[in-house]
């Protein structure tokens, strides 16, 4: 009737849920039933970025700042963050993900889906329950015993994440077209992935106040009226089973930003973290092999406003000195008088790098080589061991973060901790 | 707040390495001498490795039952070192 994929499913999503906290209890049996959560840097006003299923229980959530957590809990726990106890974990789960199918792919460090398309009847000729329950059982054994995994089992990447969020912690469910409409009648809008308050309100508008009113809708209603655009058509298709989501993401732009622990107008202070942003930029840029043409750089303001200028030049550049010199030029426009609550660099307008393709002026090669000579100190005694002088502040001050989105940039981080 | 203790100092170890088993417990460390005191360890928390520059550091998060502990050896060095624990009794009941 609403033109459900009847395809078997082929599709297991794995979540490790709450993972950074699931890992610092695996390694420290003393927290284990304990409610804790993660921060990246600790300190009075710091907030969790991972809470664990017992902090959850007693409403503290990601967010959550550390005298709020305390007050709900004067027992709760907050530990620093620790990337390669994670990057291990996400290791472990890939490497066992992959032991099924050579198709996998880690959505970001915490879930990955394999996909059993082609490998069902040649690889694992067994029922995707039994392998889901194997997974489960595996990461007890083979990472520890506190691990525990959400298992999603459906035709489309969509439905697979909406399974493995179905009975958390520790469930394994399957949604195909015999359950998916009575799946759809016990959740509510914003229970379904990639629908937050602004997509639901769209959808209110248009009359749509349920998940059956969202797979009853038409696709025309979902794309001229809802979205406005072909994402209709893909909520359409996603809603029934249909795979949408199997698309690779181009690399379009790569920056860092900064959130200012104490709101600052100081050029003393601003200029050399402003420095060690462009120099992470720079990092990644060399790192994914690309070079930059376009730079945007942008503040919000304490007093809510915001200010960004961007800038396209004429040749492609990558060193530190290149990004920093051109993102200072295009930064000292900014409202001086004004303090500055966070700030960021973006360089778009990648093209893969020619950096091998020696200059006829010297001047550049030199600037060429001498980023290489840095960059190779650096992967050898550890990120930043060389850098800027007019950065030294900013590498005291400004902490990487870890990458929930995505996982392209782990084995960078890595070599920072 | 945060219960981890830094200590950073260099210990005696003993280690356990297996033929057979768990990849995670192929080799661990069975007890060591701190401050004095023989500690047993009861439970691998957790095995991984992380680096400082290209040196490969192992990271052992141990237990004696009570307080856990965080056990690096330096692959180059060949040296173990206490760097960090947690007492079991900052947790309350």
């Amino acid at each position: 009737m609403y033109g459900i994929n009847h395809e078997n499913a082929q599709i297991i999503f794995c979540d490790l849920n709450s993972a950074f906290a699931m890992a610092e209890q695996q390694a420290h049996p003393s927290l284990r039933g304990r409610p804790i959560g993660i921060t990246n840097r600790l300190s009075r006003h710091c907030c969790v970025i991972a809470a664990s299923y017992e902090a959850k229980a007693l409403g503290i959530k990601v967010g959550t700042r550390l005298d709020e957590a305390l007050a709900l809990c004067p027992d709760f726990v907050m530990l620093e963050s620790d990337p390669p106890k994670y990057h291990h974990m996400y290791k472990q789960l890939a490497r066992i993900m992959k032991s099924y199918s050579p198709n996998i792919k880690m959505k970001s460090i915490d879930e990955g889906i394999i996909d059993f398309h082609g490998t069902t009847e040649i690889v694992n000729n067994r029922p995707l329950e039994e392998i889901g329950f194997e997974i489960k059982q595996r990461m007890k054994q083979e990472v520890g015993s506190w691990m525990k995994v959400n298992i999603g089992i459906a035709p489309n990447r969509f439905l697979a994440k909406q399974a493995a969020s179905w009975h958390k912690p520790d469930g394994l469910d399957r949604i195909d077209h015999r359950n998916l409409i009575d799946y759809y009648k016990s959740i509510e809008l914003t229970d379904l992935t990639g629908i937050a308050s602004h997509y639901e309100a769209r959808l209110n508008a248009a009359g749509i106040f349920t998940p059956m009113d969202f797979l009853e809708a038409s696709s025309d209603t979902l794309r001229r009226i809802v979205f406005r655009s072909v994402v209709g058509d893909d909520w359409y298709q996603r809603l029934r089973g249909y795979e949408v989501d199997d698309v690779k993401t181009k690399l379009g732009n790569v920056g860092r930003q900064w959130v200012l622990k104490k709101p600052s107008a100081d050029d003393n202070f601003i200029l050399p973290c402003f420095q060690y942003l462009c120099e992470t930029t720079g990092k990644k840029l060399r790192y994914q092999g690309v070079d930059t043409r376009g730079i945007l750089v942008w503040a919000h303001f304490r007093t809510g406003e915001s200010w960004y200028v961007r800038r396209m030049f004429k040749t492609t550049f990558f060193t530190d000195a290149d990004i920093y010199a051109r993102a200072l030029y295009l930064f000292n426009q900014r409202p001086k008088h004004m303090v500055i609550q966070s700030m960021g660099i973006t360089c778009y307008q990648l093209t893969p790098s020619a950096r091998n393709q020696i200059s006829l002026l010297d001047e550049v090669n030199k600037d060429e080589w001498l980023t290489t000579a840095v960059d190779e100190i650096n992967e050898q005694y550890g990120t930043f061991k060389i850098f800027s002088a007019n950065a030294l502040l900013g590498t005291q001050i400004v902490k990487q973060k870890i990458p929930f989105g995505g996982t392209k940039y782990f084995e960078l981080l890595l070599k920072q901790a | 707040m945060d219960p981890t203790i830094e200590i950073k100092q260099r210990v005696d170890v003993v280690v356990v390495y297996k033929k057979h088993g768990d990849l995670a417990s192929l080799c661990m460390p069975y007890k060591m001498r701190f401050r004095g005191q023989e500690i047993e360890f009861v439970e691998l928390g957790l095995r991984h490795q992380t680096v400082a520059g290209k040196r490969m550091i192992h990271v052992f998060d141990m237990s004696d039952g009570v307080n856990d502990y965080r056990l690096e050896f330096d692959a180059e060095t060949l040296t173990w070192t206490l760097v960090a624990m947690i007492e079991g009794n900052y947790v309350r009941d």
